[in-house]
């Protein structure tokens, strides 16, 4: 109920809860739209339907009624009566409004088993009824906010931000950490990436945007590490950053976009190498098993794949290599590693360490 | 701050905003209209256009439209005279004739895209080679945008005119209207002039018209403009642009002398280990292109950025549009295209301000070539 609200900040209604749904009433009829698009982003939510608001009068229920009924096809009615004083029970209501439907609308057929529309009656006990006709389909999934919270590497890609979805549509909530490197990346690139936390947080609700510069990481990387080795030794970077945040905020996981062999870092070996420096938790990548056209998909239906695919690099790549290893053997990588102040860089890049909320 | 991007767009004029302040604030009626109210004010609008022209042409050969900016004026031009036949432009331009160019294209005309010299500007063996009976509009910029390049655009129209007298001859002078010293020809039928490369405000330009040249609206409306653009005038920023303009020509050669010393320190300043200066010497003094060949454009203007340093850069670090067609059309290799920094003066820069520039620009390429090493 809480997250329902949220969702519609801002929109004059009322909520209320009687048995076994929510309704949403009392509202402008010209922000209806506004309302079934902003409560189709709220997980938690199946289906849901624009009802109409009459009279519980026989022929009042009726007229809306015919008005939302198809004018062909098959259709059932179904009637839920709370108000015990209405003069006919449930299963005679239904016979009485499906009957008057088949006169006045003759390419109309009863199908009780799979009718192409179904007009539900809800008769209450205040003497309203509600009339609905079209059920949509809501975001799914859980509430948000019964499943925990989780830090999601945010990058400016298609992945991470419905890597982030999928998670928050399980309920969790989500924490996102972005890396940049500034002066090697630029201010377009971090605007794009802020916009996506815009968008994600539609679903999610309130979402901190932890943004960090790994500038400094990389030079050193490229000073005094193999070439080869830049992404995976960014990546074990990203890990421990992330992990650092994750502790603060009360984070119980760290969420990834990867998906496996999607591109060249993206193997298992890559990933063996990045858990490796993740001490407390679990990691998690929920399109681990996806194609990329599956991926695209989701981001299209989510609305991030249009901000996803601007241009703006969001990790330089001025200093990736041509060649990037494939499969990382973890003691050389840790070998390599051993030139680096690892903790020095790692206190350096969270002082860099800058807050954006989103859909507060 | 110090601002070496005055190509981009400069700092408006003071004195110029000052003074046509009252077109705003108390004089705003619609020029218009048939009070006196409005007729002061149309009297006023009609200065500001007769002043414009006066500084490039004289009124009895051309007149002058206001427009809203210098990308309107030149589709305009393209759109109204390139209908038929083919036409004729530079792979120097701006992407103001560019992208409409290929605009063109795909509603079936024949464009052809002349040469540039090493130097940046057209090659005026393969312009004229281009030009045939058919050519209905030929398209050279004046002074091109990231180069500085300066395109004889008299000799080139008078020389296009006598392979085929049909023809229309358009100009995109926006980087050379107040800088460079030049009056238009009557072989030169249209010209694309800017108010915010001057001093002006954003929002107004201007397209000089040779006297009973055809040409269309694209905007449609009131009778504006001699029912060539229609919308309300915008009284205020063709009076604020009258007024820089007057500055910048009543000061344009002492300004000239000026920015080009800016220009020569920056030839001789510049570290020659990581520069390579793009421009030719005889380009114009407000545009330097530079190169820092294995060096990102864009990385070091951000570093130059955070020392208080304002340039421009070729073309934005993004992957689809990574380095600057014009760069890559005079020769220059890709690692060359992907290091361009362009330098842009104006006359309200100081020598001290462009000696603290140098310094800073060097230390931050040296700072990054020692970090991409």
């Amino acid at each position: 109920m809480v997250n329902l609200e949220k969702s519609l900040a801002g929109i004059r209604h009322e909520i209320r809860r009687p048995s076994g749904r929510y309704v949403v009433e009392n509202f402008d009829a010209s922000q209806a739209e506004e309302i079934i698009g902003r409560l189709k982003k709220v997980f938690g939510v199946h289906t849901l339907s624009l009802g109409y608001k009459v009279r519980a009068d026989l022929d009042a229920i009726y007229e809306v009624v015919k008005m939302i009924a198809p004018r062909d096809g098959t259709f059932k009615v179904e009637t839920n009566r709370a108000d015990k004083n209405f003069p006919l029970n449930s299963m005679q209501m239904n016979a009485e409004i499906g009957g008057r439907l088949l006169a006045d609308i003759p390419a109309l057929k009863v199908d009780v088993k799979h009718p192409q529309k179904v007009l539900s009656i809800d008769i209450r006990e205040n003497g309203d009824a509600l009339v609905f006709g079209d059920f949509v389909k809501g975001a799914g999934g859980m509430p948000t906010g019964t499943a925990g919270r989780g830090t999601l590497l945010l990058s400016g890609g298609i992945d991470s931000p419905v890597a982030g979805y999928m998670v928050a549509k399980r309920g969790m909530t989500i924490e996102g950490v972005h890396f940049h490197s500034y002066p090697y990346t630029n201010l377009q690139a971090r605007e794009k990436v802020e916009e996506l936390a815009e968008i994600l947080s539609s679903y999610t609700g309130e979402l901190h945007l932890h943004i960090v510069s790994v500038t400094h990481i990389q030079e050193a990387i490229h000073k005094y590490c193999p070439a080869e080795m830049m992404v995976t030794l960014l990546r074990r970077f990203m890990m421990r950053i992330a992990e650092r945040i994750s502790e603060r905020v009360g984070s119980q996981c760290i969420i990834t976009g990867e998906s496996l062999g999607q591109v060249a870092s993206q193997t298992i070996e890559g990933m063996t190498s990045s858990n490796a420096v993740v001490e407390n938790l679990p990691v998690l990548r929920p399109l681990v098993g996806f194609d990329k056209t599956e991926i695209i998909e989701i981001a299209r239906k989510i609305g991030t794949y249009d901000t996803s695919v601007l241009p703006y690099e969001d990790c330089c790549t001025v200093f990736l290599p041509k060649h990037p290893l494939i499969k990382p053997d973890l003691a050389k990588v840790e070998e390599a590693e051993k030139k680096l102040d690892i903790g020095a860089l790692l206190e350096e890049a969270l002082s860099s360490e800058e807050e954006v909320v989103f859909g507060k | 701050m110090i601002y070496l991007d005055n190509a981009a767009t400069t700092r408006p004029d003071r004195n110029s905003v000052q003074r046509a302040l009252r077109f705003l604030e108390n004089d705003f009626f619609n020029p218009s209209a048939l009070y006196k109210e409005g007729f002061d004010i149309h009297r006023e609008f009609e200065s500001a256009r007769k002043s414009l022209l006066s500084h490039i042409a004289d009124s009895a050969s051309f007149e002058f439209l206001f427009t809203s900016c210098g990308s309107e004026s030149d589709n305009q031009v393209l759109f109204s005279c390139a209908r038929r036949g083919n036409f004729v432009t530079t792979e120097g331009e701006h992407a103001a004739i560019y992208n409409a160019a290929a605009e063109l294209k795909k509603r079936g005309i024949d464009v052809r895209f002349a040469r540039l010299n090493a130097d940046g500007s057209v090659n005026e063996e393969d312009l004229l080679s281009q030009i045939d009976g058919n050519t209905s509009l030929v398209s050279v910029i004046h002074v091109n945008n990231e180069t500085g390049a300066i395109n004889d655009i008299a000799k080139l129209a008078s020389l296009a005119k006598m392979k085929n007298p049909d023809l229309v001859f358009h100009s995109d002078g926006v980087q050379a209207f107040g800088k460079i010293p030049f009056r238009l020809t009557k072989e030169i039928d249209f010209y694309t002039v800017s108010a915010h490369k001057i001093g002006g405000i954003r929002g107004i330009a201007g397209l000089a018209r040779g006297k009973r040249r055809n040409l269309y609206p694209l905007i449609y409306g009131g009778g504006q403009e001699g029912g060539l653009r229609g919308g309300t005038e915008n009284v205020f920023a063709a009076k604020q642009f009258e007024y820089a303009a007057e500055r910048k020509f009543s000061a344009l050669e002492k300004d000239f002398e000026k920015v080009k010393k800016f220009n020569e320190s920056f030839r001789t300043g510049l570290d020659g280990a990581v520069f390579r200066i793009l421009s030719a010497d005889t380009a114009s003094p407000y545009i330097l292109s530079i190169a820092a060949p294995g060096l990102r454009g864009e990385t070091l203007q951000h570093m130059i950025d955070d020392h208080g340093v304002v340039v421009g850069t070729g073309s934005a670090c993004s992957s689809r549009n990574r380095f600057s067609r014009v760069i890559l059309a005079c020769g220059a290799d890709e690692k060359t295209a992907d290091g361009v920094l362009r330098i842009s003066f104006s006359a309200e820069n100081t020598g001290s301000e462009i000696a603290e520039a140098i310094r800073i620009i060097n230390l931050c390429a040296r700072t990054l070539a020692d970090k991409m090493k």
